[in-house]
């Protein structure tokens, strides 16, 4: 659990940057090699490597080195924990609320 | 409003999602307003409900605006609190709350809550939850993942729908 707290803190510090929020909007379509994500936002390359790097990190983006390029795509991670959050808040309400339809139902008698 | 009869089913629900951040529940029950608004608010009935079949700790209820809540449940597979503050207390008919989980703290989750008298021993339930979260997320949310999230809502809604 304390793992799961550093990885989403890690993630809002890379969601923070509006430059790496526009990176991953820009590897949702497809994935980039660093020096084609520097000429496209017009950073150096070892500007771009860094926010790549805090992004790495933070699991929102793997990296691989094909020849001398090195791609970047989203990483496995993305949003899923808050997803997961969502959806489970969700599910737990919808379980919780069934169990308040079935205790009224129970205690029909006695009100 | 078509008649009540005995084997009308207890519970029934309509789940939609007008917005990308927003959960809205519908919900009739065949119960009156006055005994929905006291298993919500009356602890010991909360108890018997809340924790969905595991040990429930109501370690604080405090209804009423700026109150606090908290409850703690005892399940297989840990202990979690839950907790927030009332913003809004209008018996028998609204409560807006706010809804944190210990395991995601920043989360911050406002729901209201809407009683409606049908007139007919029943009564409806509207609750929406409105997630609200980092403006980080926010941004994040507005950049284009949002698509990713509502996959998310649709494999739920067919889910829920097979369930009712």
């Amino acid at each position: 659990m304390v793992q799961y707290h550093t990885q989403l803190n890690s993630t809002f510090g890379a969601l923070a940057d509006p430059t790496r929020r526009g990176i991953l909007e820009r590897l949702g379509r497809s994935e980039a090699g660093i020096t084609e994500l520097a000429e496209a936002f017009d950073i150096t390359l070892t500007g771009m490597k860094k926010h790549v790097g805090v992004l790495e990190a933070a699991g929102l983006v793997t990296t691989e080195k094909v020849g001398r390029v090195r791609r970047c795509r989203l990483g496995p991670r993305r949003l899923d924990a808050e997803t997961a959050w969502i959806e489970e808040y969700r599910r737990t309400l919808e379980g919780r609320l069934n169990r308040l339809g079935e205790f009224l139902e129970r205690t029909k008698e006695n009100r | 409003m078509t008649t009540t009869t005995a084997q009308e089913p207890t519970v029934k629900a309509t789940v939609t999602t007008p917005r990308d951040r927003e959960i809205r529940i519908e919900r009739i029950f065949n119960a009156s307003r006055d005994r929905v608004w006291n298993a919500m608010t009356d602890p010991e009935l909360v108890a018997e409900w809340w924790g969905r079949g595991n040990k429930l700790v109501i370690e604080k209820l405090e209804v009423k605006r700026g109150g606090h809540w908290r409850f703690v449940e005892h399940s297989a597979e840990g202990v979690h609190g839950f907790e927030g503050r009332f913003r809004e207390v209008t018996p028998p008919e609204r409560v807006v709350q706010t809804f944190e989980w210990d395991g995601m703290p920043g989360y911050v989750i406002v729901n209201t809550m809407t009683l409606q008298d049908l007139g007919d021993g029943r009564t409806k339930m509207v609750t929406t939850s409105l997630f609200h979260t980092t403006e980080e997320r926010d941004g994040f949310l507005q950049s284009g993942m949002e698509g990713g999230m509502n996959q998310s809502y649709e494999a739920l809604d067919r889910v829920l729908a097979s369930r009712f």
